[in-house]
């Protein structure tokens, strides 16, 4: 299975300075980006390995451009890469539907991981009514498993509030992650991979963020699983986990913002281990904690 | 060696001369257009008398056609409406699923090898709303066995059977959204949307390769021929992103058999995606030393929005009619001027897709900043489809030189649909305003999007003249035009838009010996009866072309 991430926002919003920063701090993970044109990132020489029109192959994945035959055909160059990928990420388009992109995270072999959309703190709010665009960024709101609102240290702690209260008005189920320059920690933009160690502060020297673990040694019902999904609020932007069920089945447990998956894995465990990142100010762990031995218990 | 073609009637599209009965020609060359007496004194000739109960028109100029006319010919046809082929007959339209597997039933009893995949063309459910969705089931009555890919007209859907689910390892399992389930979540075998289409890999990829082979262009060049085209653009060109492609057209294209001129119109990159558009424009220039006598390059093609009966163009307030608002840009506005200023620049010629009149409001408002910043006279950049143009657009257009492409043939195949469903009947009576163009003075061309619909000029002529639709409708009285102005349409005026009016596009001492010919006279004809006049073929260059079945 490969990871599928999508990374979509208007023009100007940031997903450049993602990327970049993406790229920059990757190493130990095999990716594959697709993006639009090779002329806009920053590819540090020493990680290039070789180069073609389309793809320019890393010490530690690659990178291909759309741009010639389509996605199509860009996203199975990218599932035959050898070795094999862990997770590719899409640069969408400033005027993509990142919900018809995402798609392809649904296809075989492939799972979706999330649909990012960068959003420009100063300027999201006008777009969202621009009569040229004004749909086409509703849509990629609404798609969005997680917003990034980006540049927020241009704004007033107040004009921050006024844009976030807009977004959970119009947008009720969005979650929002408020940062500047596109800082984000890796976790946050690419999914837990490593329970014991979810993010430490090198990667994300200025976050926001708070952790939060569970364990516990005896398998849970199905239904305990997804009643602890539904009491997750806003403050969990992503969790992982695994979970042994009391039918014997073991499951992957995967929140990514608003949306949730539980699949069947091949995971040797015998009780519930769950991990959740969310904003270091509204991640109450005394209530996740509370959630969880109320459901597991 | 002068040859004086003899006719009922010349109509020359040269207002000075408007009328004649012999054309004499040398090396392609017009010498002359007039009476017999007139074009004699230009030395000794053969009086060709083959046209002498025939009509001469300037050879039609198709101004807004895909190369997958042809390529989908490769297929056979399940469209609701018939369809002329390159050997000059007609499939019949589909009426009835009944029909439409009947059809397939021969095209699989036909086929030797039982493992072959079946792939066709042309459906459009849009024609069958009282019917339930075509599904897998349908197309297992063909075969269980034999992989069906059907593609549909819009080609953004596809219906499949089961055989070809399987052979591409398609299982109900798989979460993508465009597959098409039954109440139960059983796949059906409906494929909604790239993603969930690409899932039938093999199916999808054959449709795509069908645009490719030798047998799109020449059946492409048939279809043309057999309906007095001489000029054809392929508008969305592949030269430069599949040189490939290029490299096969140029051959094709300087065998003097070949029956057409190719004026493609190349994309730079696909549809919404940014690239470095300075360097492309710099490839566009070098593409143009390529050129030959029936391959050219004006210009450049810009996708920019979706389309209206797929509820994806970008239309004005108060928006749709009835169903749900897609519409969407395929550029962020704020880089469309970077991207289209490379080519301007360039003195390139840029078409831009627009089917929407709010996208065509952005490209009027790009264009005229670009015009501020890089004033270039006779430009003559054109909004193509253009379909809901509206009055104050039209004026704008006119003052910056813009000309328009009105899909004509939209209010045949889909008029009613507009006028019921998608825009509303105000409108849907204004769609492809080609007498507002007139009376604004914005120079115009009529198309047929080939092979969204068939290509066939005197068709498309016959819309803009009488505007009716499948129920028998009037759409929009006020902007018919005369058969006189519909023919400049497709001629001269379309010839203007490529850049192309001095050589092609009327019959004129110096110009090309391109004629369509006709079994009558289009401009005295009833005008209902336009569409139905019999093509004999064309003349290219002084070559005579007879259509096939003639």
């Amino acid at each position: 299975m490969i990871a599928f991430t999508v990374i979509g926002g208007y023009l100007g919003a940031g997903k450049t300075t993602l990327l970049n920063h993406l790229l920059a701090n990757s190493e130990d993970k095999r990716i594959g980006l697709l993006i639009n044109d090779f002329g806009e990132i920053n590819i540090d020489a020493d990680l290039i390995a070789s180069k073609t029109d389309s793809q320019i192959n890393l010490t530690n994945g690659c990178v291909c451009c759309t741009l010639v035959d389509g996605f199509h055909v860009a996203i199975d160059q990218l599932c035959e890469v050898e070795p094999p990928l862990e997770q590719i990420v899409v640069e969408a388009s400033g005027v993509a539907d990142v919900h018809n992109l995402a798609q392809y995270g649904h296809g075989p072999d492939m799972q979706l991981d999330a649909v990012l959309v960068v959003a420009d703190a100063e300027t999201i709010q006008a777009k969202a009514k621009d009569k040229y665009v004004a749909g086409t960024i509703q849509r990629q709101l609404r798609a969005a498993d997680l917003i990034i609102l980006n540049k927020t240290d241009l704004l007033s702690d107040s004009r921050v509030a006024a844009v976030l209260a807009w977004l959970q008005h119009d947008f009720p189920e969005a979650r929002v992650f408020c940062t500047s320059r596109a800082r984000v920690p890796l976790p946050l933009l690419l999914g837990i991979h490593d329970l014991e160690r979810p993010m430490t502060t090198s990667d994300h020297p200025h976050a926001h963020y708070a952790t939060w673990h569970f364990e516990q040694a005896s398998p849970v019902t199905r239904e305990s699983v997804d009643e602890f999904l539904a009491g997750l609020n806003a403050s969990v932007l992503r969790a992982k986990g695994f979970a042994r069920l009391q039918d014997g089945t073991a499951v992957t447990i995967q929140v990514v913002g608003r949306r949730s998956e539980i699949e069947t894995t091949d995971k040797d465990i015998s009780g519930v281990q769950l991990v959740a990142i969310g904003l270091a100010d509204l991640l109450d762990n005394e209530a996740l904690d509370k959630l969880a031995r109320s459901r597991f218990a | 060696m002068i040859t004086v073609f003899e006719a009922r009637k010349v109509i020359t599209m040269n207002p000075s001369n408007p009328v004649a009965t012999h054309v004499a020609v040398r090396d392609g060359m017009i010498l002359g257009v007039g009476s017999l007496e007139e074009v004699s004194g230009w030395g000794d000739y053969e009086l060709d008398t083959t046209f002498r109960d025939k009509v001469l028109t300037p050879g039609f100029v198709e101004a807004h056609a895909h190369v997958m006319a042809g390529g989908m010919m490769s297929f056979p046809y399940l469209g609701y409406y018939d369809r002329p082929l390159p050997d000059g007959s007609i499939a019949p339209g589909i009426r009835s699923y009944e029909q439409l597997i009947e059809t397939l039933k021969a095209v699989d009893a036909a086929m030797d090898d039982p493992e072959e995949q079946l792939v066709a063309g042309g459906f459009d459910p849009i024609y069958f709303p009282d019917q339930p969705r075509l599904t897998r089931h349908h197309l297992d009555e063909v075969s269980r066995t034999r992989p069906i890919y059907l593609h549909h007209a819009s080609g953004h859907l596809a219906t499949v059977n089961t055989a070809m689910l399987e052979v591409n390892g398609v299982t109900r399992d798989l979460k993508v959204e465009g597959l098409g389930r039954d109440a139960s979540g059983e796949l059906d075998g409906e494929l909604r949307e790239p993603v969930a289409m690409g899932l039938c890999k093999t199916g999808m990829r054959a449709v795509q390769f069908s645009n490719s082979t030798p047998q799109a262009l020449s059946n492409f060049a048939a279809l043309a021929c057999n309906a007095g085209i001489t000029t054809c653009t392929d508008l969305a060109g592949a030269a430069i992103l599949a040189p490939k492609q290029h490299r096969l057209w140029q051959d094709m294209t300087t065998d003097e058999n070949f029956p057409m001129r190719v004026i493609q119109y190349n994309i730079a990159a696909i549809p919404g995606e940014s690239a470095d558009f300075q360097a492309l424009a710099d490839q566009f220039v070098e593409l143009k030393q390529t050129e030959s006598e029936r391959y050219r390059f004006p210009g450049v093609k810009f996708v920019l929005d979706g389309s209206i009966q797929g509820f994806s163009a970008l239309i004005m307030e108060p928006g749709y009619f009835s169903g749900e608002d897609h519409g969407q840009l395929l550029t962020v506005p704020e880089q469309l001027k970077s991207w289209l200023m490379p080519f301007h620049e360039a003195g390139l010629s840029i078409h831009m897709h627009c089917n929407g009149n709010q996208t065509q409001q952005l490209a009027l408002e790009t264009i005229e900043q670009i015009l501020i910043e890089a004033p270039r006279p006779d430009h003559r950049h054109v909004i193509t489809h253009a379909q809901l143009t509206t009055q104050a657009q039209l004026r704008k257009m006119a003052k910056l030189g813009l000309c328009a492409n009105f899909f004509a043939n939209h209010i045949w195949y889909w008029g009613d649909q507009h006028y019921d469903i998608t825009v509303g009947p105000e409108r849907a009576n204004q769609l492809e305003p080609c007498a507002s163009a007139l009376r604004e003075g914005v120079s115009f061309s009529i198309h047929s999007d080939a092979g969204v619909t068939p290509l066939g000029c005197l068709h498309t002529m016959w819309c803009a003249v009488n505007r009716v639709t499948p129920s028998g409708r009037v759409l929009g009285e006020a902007e018919k035009i005369s058969p006189e102005q519909a023919l400049k349409a497709v001629t001269i005026d379309a010839a203007y838009q490529l850049h192309l009016d001095h050589e092609i596009g009327s019959l004129e001492a110096g110009k090309k010996a391109d004629f369509a010919v006709l079994d009558d006279d289009p401009l005295s004809v009833e005008p209902m009866q336009i569409k139905d006049i019999g093509v004999w073929g064309t003349v290219l260059g002084g070559r005579k072309f007879k259509a096939a079945g003639r």
